[in-house]
């Protein structure tokens, strides 16, 4: 995937409702966001979920996850340095629907729930993304908030170390050009 | 009273380290002025693996956008190579609101060649008789004759990894052995043979990078990102291979940080005398005086240059008496072409980062060939690859399953990208903008250029043979597309100081010497007459060679 391509994923619009309710998680969310010293934009209840949600996507295998990878906190250096504030909101609108929609499924915020309610709710996210994948509002945009997550997901781990070099066997020298390798072979795609 | 260099060259790149290594062998004292900063292999990035940069890559967005929002438009503007790109607020330039040209540059020792696209590919008699047999600008002055030994002189010494295939529109060179298709490009080569033979010919680019050992050079080690740099100074650029030669002669003085501002005139010997500069870094104004001077800043800093150096006996810019100084500016049209899905091997995928794709030669309007209803052609770059992690985004699920089939390379993919000649127009011009400076003081250039229907003619008749290709080579999903590039994206602008035999229509002569001003030369794309489709680098080298021959000549016989 080419930067233009992932800056049109990440700068995609997602539909923003706002509602009282929300001002006032809003402003919860600044309170934590001071509370906590990790994040820069991240406060402590929602880099908790990023971490959950993004190890369930990509979870530690015969290979580390993204726990490991600490695509959490790659993720938040991009609300912090990278995105726009109008797409950064949308971003954390998306993640606060999570909380919202674990509500409604299992009467609980997303952190929570079981691991089987947790990937329940995933799965439903996932279903909903190829949906809209496959409809036409994918050439119009916005795109659901899953998606935009299952992709910086991807890109955080596919591009720490620990995804490099140990899930994708990326060499920096190759050393040589092989047209035609075995599929299995442990190297990249190109 | 100041020294007197026996030439001075303006730029380090391309042909400003041709013309470098060319002088300062035939013994000349030679000065050559950058007007960026040095850099060295030390600045070379190819290595750095994504987790060491701050932003993996996907780069620093909004401080490109702040400094560079028209650099970045480049695709190797990015978070490693960035820093080899100007600043667009030092560097401005202008253009009408409705006519956007990008141009894209490179200010450093070395200037564009570190980050140059590599495809080398010889022009023919096809492209230097064009215009004459089309009736359109002026003829070259020279043909394929004229210029084959100095493409043998340029290519023996870089080094150029191709494939011989004998086709008239497409000379073969002095190529060191070819790099290797992979099987999906084998499948869409062994399809255009089948479909086409002889007419549609596929083969692997031929480029600057070696594959074998060469002149002290070692052979690529498919890292992938040259235009980060290469340590192992495997793909040509002038600080890898012409400028440490220029500096063993010792002749070779190479001033960073000189920003020319004009050429001083002396009106009397009817010469040009020196060269005034502004300190990159004090901003003083600085003179430096030579017998021969020759302008390799790249095709329109060399034309700002000139427009900049007017006086009295040249009111519209030295040297330009024939009134075609900045006219003319032509740049490739690209972006036409197709992409699809292709039935190749499924055990196989390719291991390695091959910096280098496939090439298709123009196959339209071919000497003794159909006629198109558009004039000239196109050649095609592109190639066949597997997906990777990438396609996960789409790939229903997720968890340990999910992340275990993405361990399988996904499907083949082609693609197949058309760069398409542009026809030289005498409407599409330069001019100083009296209005605006840089950040030394210096008028910027105002740019007027737009393609025209031929063009873009071009670039739809690529898309739908692009398609039709792929479609011969039982591809799926073939998505046909024209990409509304600007020109400048393709980054080979060329014309605004033509060569051509009449002083009265063309500012060069055949050897790239000044009509009207003997000992002044300009080598770099502006002496550019047409375009053809073939990137056009390794014809800027060659006529840099040639001219600094004639000139060494020419000084000796004391005519300058």
């Amino acid at each position: 995937m080419d930067r233009r391509s992932a800056l049109g994923l990440l700068t995609a619009t997602m539909a923003v409702a706002s509602a009282p309710d929300e001002l006032l998680s809003l402003g919860r969310s600044l309170h934590q966001r001071i509370v906590n010293g990790r994040r820069r934009v991240l406060n402590a209840q929602q880099d908790a979920s990023l971490l959950v949600l993004t190890d369930l996507i990509l979870p530690a295998t015969d290979t580390p996850g993204a726990k490991a990878a600490g695509v959490n906190a790659f993720i938040d250096l991009l609300l912090a340095e990278w995105l726009d504030t109008e797409d950064r909101d949308r971003f954390l609108k998306g993640l606060g629907d999570v909380d919202t929609r674990a509500r409604a499924a299992f009467g609980k915020d997303f952190l929570q729930g079981t691991p089987e309610q947790q990937a329940a709710l995933l799965v439903a996210f996932d279903d909903e993304a190829a949906r809209w994948k496959a409809s036409p509002e994918a050439t119009r945009g916005p795109e659901p908030f899953y998606r935009t997550l299952k992709w910086v997901t991807l890109f955080g781990y596919f591009t720490s170390e620990v995804g490099a070099t140990q899930e994708e066997h990326y060499a920096i020298i190759p050393g040589r050009y092989v047209p035609c390798a075995p599929a299995d072979t442990l190297a990249p795609s190109e | 009273m100041p020294k007197t260099y026996d030439a001075i060259v303006v730029g380090s790149g391309m042909t400003g380290g041709w013309a470098a290594k060319e002088l300062t062998e035939a013994g000349l004292e030679t000065l050559v002025l950058e007007a960026g900063r040095p850099i060295t292999t030390a600045d070379y990035v190819e290595h750095v693996p994504p987790w060491q940069m701050r932003f993996r890559g996907l780069d620093d967005r909004k401080k490109r956008l702040a400094d560079q929002p028209i650099q970045r438009e480049c695709y190797a503007c990015d978070e490693y190579s960035s820093k080899f790109f100007v600043n667009d607020h030092d560097n401005p330039y202008t253009t009408e609101p409705d006519k956007p040209f990008l141009w894209l540059r490179g200010r450093q020792v070395g200037g564009r060649s570190i980050m140059w696209g590599r495809q080398v590919y010889r022009w023919s008699d096809l492209d230097f008789e064009a215009n004459l047999r089309d009736g359109i600008a002026i003829d070259w002055p020279i043909r394929y004759a004229d210029i084959a030994p100095w493409y043998d002189h340029v290519e023996r010494f870089i080094g150029i990894s191709g494939e011989k295939l004998g086709l008239p529109q497409l000379p073969d060179g002095q190529f060191l052995k070819p790099m290797a298709l992979n099987c999906g490009e084998a499948v869409v080569r062994d399809a255009l043979a089948k479909h086409w033979p002889g007419e549609r010919v596929l083969t692997i680019g031929r480029c600057a990078i070696l594959t074998e050992d060469h002149n002290g050079r070692a052979a690529c080690h498919y890292c992938g990102y040259c235009e980060r740099g290469c340590v192992t100074l495997s793909y040509f650029n002038s600080i890898n291979a012409t400028l440490p030669v220029a500096r063993q002669t010792g002749k070779l003085t190479l001033r960073p940080f000189s920003v020319v501002h004009s050429l001083i005139y002396d009106k009397k010997r009817k010469r040009v005398s020196g060269v005034r500069v502004i300190d990159g870094e004090t901003k003083h104004a600085i003179e430096f005086r030579a017998r021969v001077i020759f302008l390799c800043a790249s095709t329109l800093e060399s034309a700002r240059i000139l427009l900049n150096s007017a006086t009295p006996d040249f009111p519209s810019g030295l040297a330009n008496s024939s009134g075609e100084l900045g006219h003319n500016l032509m740049d490739h049209i690209m972006g036409g072409g197709a992409n699809g899905k292709i039935s190749a091997p499924a055990d196989k995928k390719p291991v390695g980062r091959r910096p280098n794709g496939i090439y298709v030669p123009r196959f339209r309007n071919l000497a003794g060939g159909p006629k198109s209803t558009f004039l000239r052609g196109y050649g095609y770059q592109g190639g066949a690859g597997r997906d990777g992690w990438g396609r996960g985004t789409d790939l229903p699920g997720f968890g340990a399953d999910w992340k275990k089939a993405l361990r399988d390379p996904g499907d083949w993919g082609f693609g197949f990208y058309g760069f398409g000649e542009c026809l030289p127009n005498h409407n599409n011009h330069v001019e100083i903008d009296k209005t605006k400076n840089d950040a030394w003081g210096i008028p910027v250039l105002k740019i007027h250029c737009t393609y025209g229907d031929n063009e873009w003619a071009l670039m739809k008749d690529a898309s739908i043979a692009a398609a039709e290709m792929l479609a011969a080579a039982g591809a799926r999903e073939i998505t046909p597309f024209v990409d509304q590039n600007p020109p400048g994206k393709a980054i080979h602008e060329m014309g605004t100081a033509r060569m051509g035999r009449d002083p009265k229509t063309s500012v060069l002569n055949a050897h790239n010497q000044a009509h009207d001003i003997p000992n002044l030369f300009v080598t770099d794309g502006a002496c550019m007459v047409s375009t053809a489709c073939q990137n056009p680098s390794i014809t800027y080298m060659a006529l840099t060679a040639r001219a600094c021959d004639y000139a060494v000549g020419a000084m000796k016989r004391r005519e300058i």
